[in-house]
């Protein structure tokens, strides 16, 4: 295995005010392989969007650096993709236009940029809404036309920030086949941020479970269920230990940060 | 609409009858079609539209630069800010004797007042519209590795685009005014100078000719600029009935 991302101690305040920095992030070293799916969970406020923000390098870390390849990162670069959230797609571009733009930003071809966006927008099932604007397409193919977007320039690694957050949870469990479909087909890293224990277990190779307030690693657990997998593997007792292993470690963390608010 | 027009020329012929006063709906297009027929009205016309046009089109385009640079400069924005504001506040119609001194009678004064009270509504909606872009709309660009005159072009100006179309409404109406204010006192030809001429020279239905034509070309083009704002921008409209 080749090794892909690599993140060393990671940290990052933020400056609230005339109070004392706020501790977001506390060294974060973790080491991703190239086409490996890891996904990262923990309560909110564990700063598990900053730390997928400073991969992409929207955001500099406090200490540490981030390497690609390698590489020091020092801001977006093309061998990055981020999915977001919710609702980041341009609304006077079409379809075809949100995912034409980091083509555009890249001065490719025009012809070459229209072939590779028809392509995707294959990939992700979205033919005959070309021209369709955002406000006309439902949440789940907006997050079609979000991942296509990323995927427009050929990333080597792929950020997703909560990306079925907002879906309803038949569009969530269908997009997550999905997901795994473009994954299988583009072998891209991928680095995913959820909250939905499930969810990462059942998309990816490696589990990090990040502690809150500073956010840290509190451990990272390898999915060992086979590839390729099936909504059934959600039955099986060892997606179940899985997912109950990994909620323990997180409920610890969620009474711990719901008692440190009710003591501020 | 039709009521009004049937009240207008009942008032003319039985209510108000003084000629130095009022005149009926029918004596007015009589009025009309005189001026039209002598080719007059087309000149006064012409005169008033290009200055008005060229007015317009010169505060739109300085309008949208520095508002732009406001909004995208937060050092400009700071020192900008409050003179603009204290401008737009200002009934700056009151600067016409002034601009007529410097560009003379004729269509140049005219122009000026045109610019000066037209630009002020564009340039802030642009400063507004560009600065209530949505931030996850910025990032998103931001993560293609695009430049700041990227996302200028690319997602500033787009999104704020609407702000500066309804920009362009509030200005036309002001627009009119401009134009009939320059011409009332610092021209020799266009439609504020026949209104005012009339008036002086107690021909009412010519002073309402003036009038309807000032009318009909606000409305057309509020009217224009309205159905461009719902073209260019759909997902608003959208979101508002949602």
């Amino acid at each position: 295995m080749r090794l892909k991302l690599e993140t060393r101690q990671i940290c990052k305040e933020f400056l609230g005010g005339n109070s004392k920095p706020l501790s977001v992030l506390s060294n974060i070293s973790m080491q991703i392989y190239a086409s490996e799916f890891v996904s990262i969970v923990g309560a909110s406020g564990c700063g598990k969007t900053t730390f997928l923000r400073i991969l992409d390098g929207l955001i500099t870390p406090s200490a540490g650096e981030v390497l690609i390849d390698g590489q020091k990162v020092n801001g977006p670069g093309p061998n990055r993709g981020f999915v977001f959230q919710k609702d980041s797609l341009w609304p006077w571009r079409t379809t075809m236009g949100n995912i034409l733009f980091g083509l555009q930003i890249q001065r490719r071809p025009r012809a070459e940029a229209r072939a590779i966006a028809q392509q995707l927008i294959e990939l992700v099932g979205l033919r005959g809404f070309e021209s369709h604007y955002p406000h006309q397409l439902s949440g789940g193919m907006r997050q079609r036309v979000n991942l296509a977007r990323a995927l427009a320039i050929d990333p080597e690694v792929l950020l997703m920030d909560e990306p079925f957050a907002s879906l309803d949870a038949q569009t969530r469990e269908v997009m997550q086949l999905e997901l795994i479909r473009v994954w299988t087909d583009r072998r891209k890293t991928v680095v995913f941020v959820t909250h939905q224990i499930d969810e990462a277990v059942f998309l990816s190779d490696r589990v990090v479970v990040l502690a809150a307030r500073p956010g840290r690693i509190k451990e990272i657990i390898p999915i060992d269920l086979p590839r390729p997998r099936r909504f059934a593997i959600k039955r099986t007792p060892e997606f179940v230990a899985h997912v109950d292993k990994i909620w323990t470690l997180l409920e610890e963390e969620v009474f711990g940060s719901s008692g440190a608010q009710r003591r501020s | 609409m039709a009521l009004v027009l049937i009240a207008w020329e009942l008032i003319g012929r039985y209510v108000l009858t003084s000629k130095l006063m009022f005149a009926p709906l029918s004596a007015v297009l009589a009025e009309f079609a005189k001026l039209w027929g002598t080719g007059e009205l087309e000149r006064h016309m012409l005169v008033s539209f290009t200055a008005l046009g060229v007015g317009f089109a010169i505060a739109a385009v300085i309008g949208i630069a520095i508002g732009s640079l406001i909004a995208t400069s937060e050092t400009i924005g700071d020192y900008v800010d409050p003179v603009i504001n204290a401008l737009y506040s200002t009934p700056l119609v009151a600067f016409s004797p002034i601009l007529i001194l410097v560009f003379g009678i004729g269509p140049a004064s005219t122009m000026a007042i045109v610019f000066l009270l037209v630009v002020f509504p564009i340039l802030i909606n642009t400063t507004a519209g560009i600065r209530s872009t949505d931030a996850s709309l910025i990032e998103a660009a931001l993560s293609f590795s695009a430049s700041k005159f990227e996302i200028f072009r690319r997602v500033l100006l787009p999104s704020a685009l609407p702000f500066i179309v309804a920009g362009f409404r509030l200005g036309i109406g002001r627009g009119l005014v401009a134009v009939f204010i320059g011409e009332l006192t610092g021209a020799r030809e266009g439609l504020g100078y026949l209104i005012s001429v009339s008036g002086q020279t107690f021909n009412v239905p010519a002073m309402f000719v003036g009038v309807l034509v000032l009318a009909a070309a606000g409305i057309l083009c509020v009217a224009l600029l309205e159905y461009v704002e719902a073209k260019i921008a759909p997902w608003r409209h959208f979101e508002l009935k949602a």
